[in-house]
């Protein structure tokens, strides 16, 4: 165990020194005043010193210089933080010659280690800066890093660690950049990374990433290149800014948007078709009243007010369908329940069982995967009434209806797939206007155009969608994601 | 008032209702000799298709009324499908678009088609009809 004793008279008095003399570690009184100490009362080994006093990050390189001084004479010079007694950090340089001192020849047998405090005057402003940047990180959760591609390294500040909970000493590793973005991003990240490395474009992008704790947020991400003096890029240097609150709220705003653009839409279809289907009717009715009374014959005029009649029924249907779709459009977030595909199937068969019958359909059901949602249990119904109802009015006429109706999870979202053995629909040919009203694509007699429009409406009220697949001739399917 | 009638109309719409009352009109004022009908597009380029093979030149209309909104084809698609063909008729045919559609989306692509005549809004009164058919004699 090297001693610290009480050292000898100081050469000079502002510099602080170790004089090392055989196995004695000898401590400059200026020294121990610098870091607090009263210049009697320590006795301090090496091992303190190295593990105790100096900072951890300095303390290894600080024990490889000190034994190749000590053994090999190779002298060194070292910046280091000491903690002074009140456990401040001091900074130091520590050097191992010092040309303007000179020692008696008594001390020739003697190593010094010299300890000039490092007191720029820029220190301060340094200092300043560091903290304002600092601060600007901090409080604007903007950490920084970069990335060496000769070295092959990668560097975060401590805010970056802090944005992404990882502890204050972890090392990131290029090889580890996977685990920081979640499956989704990483493509996109490693695109707009290696852009930026290959051909020097800059990136500002908005992304999700993946916490230690393997929480998901929103950053911004900033990249540029850094090039060295022969303009290579050697490095990317960015900045990761959290900014999962403001993105969360840009997405609700988004989708309060998306929500009321859809409601103007079917507002304005609604309108549309009011104005329309309701038009037919009244113009029919002024061309009977014109009829009539530029007929002179009055059997002809009774025969004229029948036709009246069939007017004002077909009116009577087409209002009935415009309150059917006004409905819709007010009793959506009203009676919202948990409610079973099988229980709601069972009803539809049991109010169609003739219709089911007659036509000889077979209905195969498989809710195995998941059977119950929240859902307005006389939508889902009606739901499954339309779809059954169409795949029967739109059988082949060479073989009977077999309709299968499945449900499973995608992407977390409930879907319901009913599929039939039909004629098909020519999906090029009619797909934009499947679901419009009073649209049909078939001659027969009973082909409304309405099922599939208000079917589309119930969806559609309550944030779902409908496709449709099919091949004319072999099946149609419908495909509704709740 | 000219004598001569008009051979053959040709009314395509959906709408029994206002396909018969047309009609009555017509025989009331004896407008033309004859009157075919259809419930569609389809079924009238079906029709005229039909007609190139044997070129019946009686069973060519000489003025079409068509509807816009109708299952299967509607009165645009018919309108392209009709182009393609009109040429090969030794007969000029002239169409109009009846709708109830006010919707100038409508009026404006109506007008800017050269093979249609004029875009006549429901409820369509006798004398227009009278001054149509008169004019195209």
């Amino acid at each position: 165990m090297v001693q610290i004793k009480m050292p000898p008279k100081p050469i000079d008095n502002s510099i602080g020194y170790l004089e090392l003399k055989n196995n004695n570690i000898y401590c400059s009184k200026v020294f121990l005043s610098d870091l607090g100490y009263s210049t009697k009362n320590k006795k301090i080994s090496l091992e303190f010193f190295l593990s105790n006093l100096i900072h951890k990050d300095d303390s290894h390189q600080f024990r490889n210089n000190y034994f190749s001084f000590i053994k090999n004479s190779i002298d060194f010079r070292q910046s280091m933080l000491i903690e002074s007694k009140n456990g401040k950090y001091k900074e130091f340089v520590c050097t191992t010659n010092h040309d303007n001192i000179n020692f008696s020849n008594n001390r020739a047998k003697s190593k010094f280690l010299f300890f000039n405090k490092r007191k720029y005057k820029t220190n301060k402003k340094v200092k300043r800066n560091q903290f304002y940047y600092k601060e600007t990180a901090e409080m604007t959760s903007t950490g920084s890093w970069y990335v060496d591609l000769v070295k092959r390294k990668s560097y975060w500040d401590q805010q970056t660690r802090r944005i992404l909970e990882y502890p204050e000493d972890y090392i990131p590793s290029i090889n580890k950049s996977v685990s920081y973005y979640p499956e989704a991003y990483f493509e996109r990240v490693k695109n707009l990374f290696l852009k930026c490395s290959i051909e020097g474009e800059s990136f500002n992008s908005e992304i999700k990433m993946l916490t230690k704790n393997n929480r998901e947020f929103w950053v911004k991400v900033m990249g540029k290149p850094v090039f060295n003096d022969k303009k290579k890029i050697i490095g990317v240097r960015g900045i990761f800014q959290d900014i999962d609150e403001t993105k969360a709220k840009e997405l609700s705003l988004q989708r309060t948007s998306n929500i009321i653009a859809s409601q103007n839409k079917r507002l304005f279809n609604f309108a549309h078709i009011v104005s329309h289907n309701l038009r037919s009717h009244t113009s029919n009715l002024s061309l009977v009243v014109e009829l009539i009374n530029a007929t002179e014959s009055k059997e002809e005029k009774l025969e004229l007010i029948n036709t009246v009649e069939d007017i004002a029924s077909s009116l009577n249907d087409t209002i009935e369908h415009l309150n059917e779709v006004v409905t819709i459009q007010t009793s959506t977030n009203k009676s919202i329940s948990p409610i079973k595909f099988s229980e709601s199937l069972k009803h539809v068969k049991t109010s169609i069982g003739q219709i089911i019958t007659k036509s000889r359909a077979t209905i195969n059901s498989d809710f195995s995967k998941i059977d119950t949602i929240n859902y307005i249990p006389a939508y889902l119904e009606s739901i499954l009434l339309n779809l059954i109802t169409n795949s029967i009015k739109y059988k082949h006429p060479e073989r009977d209806p077999v309709i299968k109706i499945r449900s499973y999870v995608e992407n977390s979202k409930t879907v319901l797939e009913i599929t039939d053995n039909g004629v098909g629909i020519d999906l090029e040919k009619f797909g934009g206007k499947l679901f419009g009203m009073y649209k049909t694509f078939h001659y027969n007699k009973d082909a409304v155009g309405i099922g599939l429009f208000i079917t589309k409406n119930q969806i559609e009220a309550l944030n779902g969608e409908i496709n449709v697949f099919s091949e004319v001739e072999k099946f149609t399917t419908f495909k509704i994601t709740f | 008032m000219n004598n001569k009638l008009i051979e053959l109309a040709c009314i395509i719409d959906d709408d029994d209702i206002y396909t018969n009352l047309v009609k009555r009109v017509i025989k009331t004022k004896k407008l033309c000799e004859n009157l075919i009908t259809f419930k569609n597009g389809k079924q009238s380029i079906d029709y005229f298709e039909a007609l190139l093979q044997n070129s019946d030149n009686n069973k060519i209309p000489d003025i079409i009324f068509i509807d816009l909104n109708m299952p299967i084809m509607d009165g645009w698609e018919f309108i392209e499908q009709f182009n393609k063909i009109k040429n090969r008729f030794n007969k000029l045919i002239t169409l109009y678009i009846v709708s109830s559609s006010i919707n100038p989306v409508d009026i404006d692509r109506a007008k800017s088609l050269n093979s249609v005549k004029d875009y006549l809004v429901k409820p369509v009164v006798i004398n227009e009809l009278e001054n149509i058919f008169n004019e195209s004699v």
